[in-house]
């Protein structure tokens, strides 16, 4: 901007100039301003996730919750310019069968000791075997790498047969030894029980007797033991990796693993691809390759898809849902998803020292402004108007898709949509409105709470517009505070409210874990895998009941139990359970399977069914895409809109330049 | 009665100001659609009220196309778009202005000491010019709007402290200028310190320079404004035109062909920006007639 132009002489106006060399220079310069302001967001984005990440590696409490929150793969705020691989085109191979996903997430790392989300672990279904895997139809447990097992009678060692069909893809046999070995590391060294310690932590000894049996022993009880989410990863390869904190597995490729696929190349934010693996026992995939291809803009993906460029796009908008309707070649998956959307309310962080810490409301400490908070929600209204309808209303904690554990408040129990009620609470307690119609605490300070948003999800910052209006009409206030990187002020308990929410597993272990004593952190500095700072005696008891519960109706029994507490505890209230919103074209991809198979998702599946049963249509890719005139439209007036601003950039620009060459 | 000849002179050369404005076309033009716009801002109240905001008392359907009750179609939550445009004029331009407003202070006070003092304090000082000078703006306003936390307040702070670098050169060349003439020495030589310099001599004649600026910087602070909430770093409670975008980018509009969605706040950000260079292009122009003929 430092006096460029060469001379100082009299000038058109640069906007109505007639020359038409002039106006084609403008153009062009238009061109390239709207280009670098495209250009900046992929930096932005890069920005966040490089935060995320390091967060996400640094506190293993912060990565966990990452996992949860990240899960389906939001659209993200930052980012309008797609990427495309560099140069490699899929129609090199044109005759190959070639399925596209179109994923958002980055991958946090492609260890399996380290990955925490739903990208990354999707990933590893595929990739490596577990010990069982979840039948599509009922999520109950199936064999996967063992073919058999079974407890002793003291419940405390368990056998398993290790199937003899399966070889890792450099050809060395799958044997008992290399899980063997994949559990122990877990056990022993901290750093590899990052994303999965859970599982080993009550282990007392593993042990490998011969190449088809595997003995794990306990210390106590453990309810999970036939839905160990932990991949098993080669000896041969992995017992040379030195520090499993640092090494993320994506430094030789292809990867070498057992699972119905290979990892044959990953290019960070640009793309991950998977060959088949043809000696897969349960038979090998019918695609020729997996491609999940980033777009970080959603829009981009639905473009995509529309012109057959990707097979796959997950994580709709209503209304992207809605237009593809009636899309041709295109079919919209609408299943109930295994999410929950929640508001959380800050218990008072503490420590398992018994050190406090964070700054929550202390009026939240109260129980009737919690049930007052609820009473003022509208459920129905988030469903119908945020979700378009693409959600069910919120009840327990865990969605209605895993029965054997869905709990729902009876009518006593139940904190249901009344603002009159909610009112007459907080005026029974002493919360009385002033002058103003705000609402006082008991301090004197007006009822204004903070609520912690994460700024990658719109449907937080939709919400949140809902509950300042609801909540205003109560009298109380409410700041949304919308940040990239929610970890920071969760961890450190910096916050009165916050949207919640995890993917539910088929053993709900996990999920109900992270609201024990057990998982707060061990001093106010440190970090746990805790996710509210809940510790509630009756529901730790209950929780160290179902977790040595081998009978599945009455541990059933007790997760209802735990979940009708946590319901009245008030710290922790369901708002919707989302559906999973996604799409897929008919003429690439003939038949797929979901899970549950009845009406189930497709993206982030328990197991690899979705794109282990894929089946090719035989019409391939030659398709071209229909109905993508009014995206085309849609994106043309964008450009032109960005075009117009950036004409307008230009105006200013040239006479700030002017402006600098006096004097 | 010097005061009342101090009044006479500065009302002449207001009127003399103007007369030569009014020459320039599009200035006029520029400051019309201005004045409309403020006006359809400051009366937003009256002409839409502050219930076009809410989202539970929604009148319409979501994301319902452009029709006699709705000019401008509905988003995503059944608001009017229409009622959001008017509503959301009144964000982007106090935004617009305070951040062209604290920018221009900055570069001013930057510049002028800068100017006033030489030596090797102007070296250092603008040195740290340079450096703000060759950061990307727009980089440096989204790594602070991310640090600092989501409000209007920090958007102008954000937009303020990095745009000012052009300022302080100009108004530092000004201040050189100015003070070379004869009566700011003989101002010194009859016990003017420096502040009276400062204040006194130098600040008067660059003002119509600041003035100038401030114009041609609202424009460019109107449009980060939008820029800074399209990437969705504004305050997601309040709306504004930016914000729009970024509401309509994230329910999906571009790919699902809700082009009302979009359209109406890019043309409205894309108006104003060209309304106000309008503008502060013909002040320049009077005020400088170095930089040509009248038009």
């Amino acid at each position: 901007m430092i006096t460029t132009a060469p001379h100082l002489s009299p000038r058109r106006n640069p906007l109505l100039g007639s020359h038409p060399g002039r106006r084609l220079r403008m153009l062009l310069a238009a061109g390239i301003a709207a280009s670098a302001l495209s250009a900046v967001s992929p930096q932005a984005q890069a920005q966040t996730q490089v935060q995320a990440q390091a967060t996400a590696q640094a506190q293993a409490a912060g990565a966990v919750r990452g996992a949860g929150q990240f899960t389906d793969g939001r659209t993200s705020a930052a980012g309008t310019g797609m990427r495309t691989d560099d140069g490699k085109s899929d129609d090199k191979d044109g005759a190959d069968n070639v399925l596209t996903v179109a994923v958002s997430q980055s991958v946090d790392s492609l260890s399996p000791f380290l990955a925490q989300r739903l990208v990354s672990t999707s990933i590893h279904r595929l990739i490596y075997e577990y010990l069982t895997n979840y039948d599509p139809g009922d999520a109950r447990p199936i064999p996967g790498l063992a073919t058999a097992w079974s407890p002793s009678p003291d419940k405390l060692t368990w056998t398993y047969k290790i199937r003899k069909d399966s070889t890792w893809s450099d050809g060395r046999p799958v044997t008992a030894e290399d899980a063997a070995w994949t559990f122990d590391k877990m056990m022993k060294d901290p750093n590899a029980a990052t994303a999965n310690g859970s599982f080993t932590a009550n282990f007392a000894a593993v042990t490998a007797p011969d190449p088809e049996t595997l003995v794990i022993r306990l210390k106590q009880p453990q309810a999970n033991m036939t839905a160990l989410d932990v991949p098993i990863v080669p000896k041969h390869i992995w017992e040379k990796v030195g520090d499993f904190s640092k090494f993320n597995n994506d430094t030789r490729f292809p990867i070498v693993g057992n699972g119905p696929f290979v990892l044959t190349d990953f290019k960070v934010d640009q793309y991950i691809r998977l060959k088949p693996n043809k000696d897969f026992w349960r038979g090998a995939p019918k695609f020729d390759e997996l491609v999940f291809r980033y777009y970080k803009d959603g829009d981009a993906a639905v473009a995509a898809l529309r012109k057959g460029e990707v097979s796959f796009v997950p994580n709709l908008t209503p209304a992207q849902a809605a237009s593809l309707e009636d899309a041709e070649n295109i079919k919209v998956n609408d299943a109930p998803g295994r999410r929950f959307f929640a508001l959380a309310t800050n218990p008072g962080a503490r420590a398992k020292n018994g050190g406090r810490f964070g700054s929550g409301h202390p009026a939240l400490l109260d129980p009737v402004v919690r049930k007052a908070l609820f009473h003022a929600v509208d459920r129905r209204t988030i469903v119908d108007k945020v979700f378009q309808g693409h959600a069910v209303e919120g009840e327990g904690y865990i969605p209605p898709r895993f029965a054997p554990y869905f709990w729902k408040p009876g009518a006593s129990q139940r904190i249901a949509h009344d603002p009159a009620k909610a009112a007459a609470l907080l005026d029974g307690a002493g919360y009385r409105k002033n002058a103003d119609g705000k609402r006082m605490g008991k301090d004197g300070r007006p009822l204004d709470f903070r609520i912690l948003c994460h700024a990658t999800d719109p449907n937080d910052k939709a919400v949140g517009k809902y509950l300042q209006e609801w909540w205003g009409d109560l009298g109380i206030g409410l700041k949304v505070d919308c940040l990239d990187n929610v970890s920071d002020p969760w961890l450190k308990g910096d916050y009165d409210l916050a949207f919640d929410g995890w993917s539910v597993n088929p053993d709900p272990d996990f999920v109900l874990s992270i609201h024990t004593c057990s998982a707060l952190p061990a001093t106010p500095s440190g970090t746990g895998a805790t996710d509210n700072f809940i510790c509630d005696e009756r529901f730790d008891q209950l929780y160290a009941q179902q977790a040595v519960e081998y009978d599945a109706a009455r541990r059933g029994d007790l997760v209802r139990q735990m979940q009708s507490r946590l319901y009245d505890t008030g710290f922790m209230n369901v708002m919707v359970y989302p559906n999973a919103l996604e799409a897929y074209r008919t003429d690439q991809i003939k038949s797929i399977t979901t899970m549950p198979e009845a009406a189930g998702n497709l993206y982030g599946q328990d197991g690899y069914w979705s794109w282990w049963s894929a089946e090719p249509a035989a019409a391939g890719r030659a398709a071209s895409g229909g109905g993508g005139s009014s995206a085309a439209v849609a994106i043309g007036i964008g450009v032109s809109v960005v075009l117009v601003i950036a004409v307008g950039v230009l105006t200013s620009r040239r006479r700030r330049a002017t402006a600098d060459d006096r004097e | 009665m010097t005061t009342s000849l101090h009044w006479a002179r500065r009302r002449a050369s207001v009127a003399r100001f103007w007369r030569r404005y009014r020459t320039h076309r599009a200035g006029v033009a520029g400051l019309a659609g201005l004045t409309l716009l403020a006006l359809v801002a400051v009366a937003a109240p009256l002409l839409v009220g502050s219930d076009v905001q809410s989202v539970t008392h929604a009148p319409g359907e979501a994301l319902e196309s452009p029709s006699g009750a709705f000019p401008l179609g509905t988003d995503r939550f059944g608001r009017s778009l229409l009622g959001l445009l008017v509503w959301g004029a009144r964000i982007s331009l106090t935004v617009g202005l305070l951040a062209a407003v604290l920018s221009v202070a900055i570069g001013t006070l930057v510049g002028i000491v800068a100017g006033h003092y030489g030596g090797w304090f102007s070296t250092v000082v603008m040195r740290i010019t340079d450096w703000f000078l060759v950061m990307p703006t727009l980089v440096l306003a989204i790594v602070l709007a991310t640090v600092l936390s989501r409000s209007v307040w920090t958007v102008i702070l954000a937009i303020g402290v990095t745009t000012w670098p052009t300022t302080a050169r100009l108004v530092r060349a000004q201040t050189i200028a100015v003070e070379s003439r004869p009566y700011i020495e003989r101002a010194k030589a009859l016990g003017g310190g420096h502040r009276h310099v400062m204040t006194r001599h130098v600040l008067p004649n660059v003002m119509p320079l600041v003035l100038a600026q401030t114009t041609l910087g609202i424009s460019t602070a109107i449009l980060t404004e939008a820029t800074l909430a399209f990437l969705g770093l504004g305050d997601p409670s309040v709306v504004s035109w930016g914000g729009m975008l970024q509401d309509a980018r994230e329910a999906g509009a571009v790919s699902s062909g809700h082009w009302w969605y979009l359209a109406p706040p890019g043309i409205a950000v894309a108006l104003v920006a060209l309304a106000f260079t309008l503008c502060g292009r013909a002040v320049e122009s009077v005020l400088n007639p170095r930089l040509g003929v009248a038009r």
